[in-house]
């Protein structure tokens, strides 16, 4: 892995505030922000550089664009299987844990299946190229029906303005209408749990995308992104043999 | 002059019925004409064909086994007889374990005080064996979810690995001598030690949350391990100060099999 220190990941969110790396040691965030923030700085050559292009003749070949493309559509694909991940791992957990009851019991069943589905759909077309799973500490938040339902909210909301920051910036046709059938589900699950928390389901005739930065301070607030307990080691054993 | 009123009248309606029908056929152009536009959006591409093939959404398994779950040690905290701050201490849970892996409770429940404060009930690696305890939430990291079960029979010296509810492994074992028997109860995998320099313990040793009753002053407090051997014709027997041996070949394969935080019986 390169050096963290030189990736925007070691900067921080929030003048005088945590990095990402801070919030995320198990890199699984920055990682795919990494890729976006990669990606999209090849995109910003490719428009500012269209002259360059010409004058330093066979800089760009064509299979050199759609690798570049390519590689813009992973690193957001990636992104949103992060958002996934910490959907679907918090509904999973929320239902095992027994504490919800009636229609937030039922929400969290039902919704908790789609979020594994958009996993498991995400994964299968990232394939070797899907980030890893990052280990969460939810922190009670599943344990609590009140917290869940808070916390439920938040993310629903934020997965809807997400992919509506990153549809828009999906070359092939066929992923943005990957993304776009995601997307709308994910605002029927907004909907529901606003509902349940006696909110507005729409509070708005027109919704906002949310930037990448945006959604990284969220979870940086959350913490719910943790490095996973280092559970094996090398010592000699002591046990009783 | 009586004669022209009608003739008047006359003009008057052949002016409105030519009027009428003009605006009939008006109506009709319109008509036809969004018929035809609305026609020629058919004409529309199809709309395009998704990158994924969905996924059927898999609700959990209702009725099934709860897996078990574990948490690292976050913060060090005195673990209670009751889920209260001024509850009889049990004992002290550090961070750490005597071989420096994160240290790691089995959590069996949970409660809420009436001031909001979440507490669990732990499985803990003290003596007694099988003590549990309560301690605070916030003490805890993520919980982590396991489906296998290590079950170990003393009397037919023998492991079973499952997964749910299928046996996935199968090894004879040793375990300790009647002076230093392998406690019996219900225990959990703590760490995973590997690419040390014990050949006496094999390539790969599981510590456990087991403790000998008997070996208690042995270096490191006296876990009990699962583990491989040097001495692999000992097996299988009641050869061992208190740990599980097993042979390299099955020990290799139970490392593949069964993660950290698995279920440990003893019987």
């Amino acid at each position: 892995m390169a050096d963290r220190t030189s990736r925007p990941c070691a900067s921080p969110l929030v003048p005088g505030g945590p990095t990402l790396d801070q919030i995320d040691p198990s890199g699984a965030m920055c990682e795919a922000v990494d890729r976006i923030e990669r990606t999209t700085r090849v995109g910003l050559l490719k428009r500012a550089g269209a002259g360059a292009t010409v004058l330093f003749g066979a800089w760009r070949t064509p299979a050199a664009a759609a690798a570049t493309t390519q590689n813009q559509d992973r690193a957001i694909l990636n992104y949103a299987l992060l958002l996934e991940y910490l959907q679907a791992s918090f509904y999973t957990e929320a239902e095992r844990m027994r504490a919800l009851k009636g229609a937030l019991a039922r929400q969290a069943h039902v919704v908790g299946a789609h979020e594994r589905s958009h996993v498991r759909s995400l994964r299968a077309v990232l394939g070797r190229a899907a980030i890893a799973r990052p280990r969460f500490d939810y922190r009670g938040v599943t344990e609590d029906a009140s917290a869940f339902r808070d916390t439920a909210v938040a993310f629903e909301d934020l997965a809807v303005a997400a992919y509506k920051a990153q549809a828009p910036r999906v070359q092939s046709k066929s992923l943005l209408a990957a993304l776009l059938a995601i997307h709308s589900v994910e605002a029927r699950h907004a909907a529901w749990i606003r509902y349940l928390a006696g909110r507005l389901p729409a509070p708005d005739a027109f919704d906002d995308p949310m930037p990448r930065r945006r959604v990284e301070a969220i979870v940086d607030d959350t913490g719910f992104i943790v490095a996973p307990a280092s559970t094996s080691g090398k010592r000699s054993p002591r046990f009783t043999g | 002059m009586t004669i022209a009123v009608p003739e008047h009248h006359e003009l008057r309606r052949a002016a409105l019925t030519a009027a009428a029908l003009v605006a009939c056929a008006g109506v009709c152009v319109t008509v036809v004409s969004v018929l035809s536009s609305n026609r020629s959006h058919t004409s529309l591409p199809p709309p395009a064909r998704s990158a994924l093939a969905f996924a059927h959404p898999t609700p959990l398994a209702s009725g099934a086994r709860s897996p078990a779950r574990w948490a690292p040690v976050r913060a060090a905290a005195t673990a209670r007889r009751a889920p209260h701050p001024g509850a009889l201490p049990v004992a002290r849970i550090g961070t750490r374990t005597p071989e420096s892996t994160r240290n790691i409770v089995q959590v069996l429940g949970r409660t809420r005080r009436r001031a909001g404060r979440l507490w669990v009930r732990v499985r803990l690696a003290i003596v007694p064996n099988g003590a549990t305890a309560w301690i605070p939430r916030r003490a805890l990291g993520g919980y982590v979810f396991v489906r296998t079960r290590l079950i170990v029979d003393r009397r037919h010296l023998q492991a079973v690995l499952f997964h749910g509810r299928h046996v996935v492994f199968r090894a004879r074992v040793g375990i300790g001598k009647p002076a230093w028997p392998t406690p019996r109860g219900v225990f959990y995998v703590r760490n995973r030690l590997t690419r040390y320099r014990s050949p006496a313990y094999g390539p790969i040793a599981f510590g456990t949350s087991a403790r000998s009753a008997m070996l208690t002053d042995w270096p490191a407090g006296g876990y009990v391990g699962i583990h491989g051997t040097d001495h692999p014709e000992l097996l299988p027997g009641r050869v061992s100060h208190g740990c599980i041996r097993m042979a390299n070949r099955d020990i290799l394969r139970l490392g593949r099999l069964m993660p950290v935080g698995t279920p440990l019986t003893v019987r």
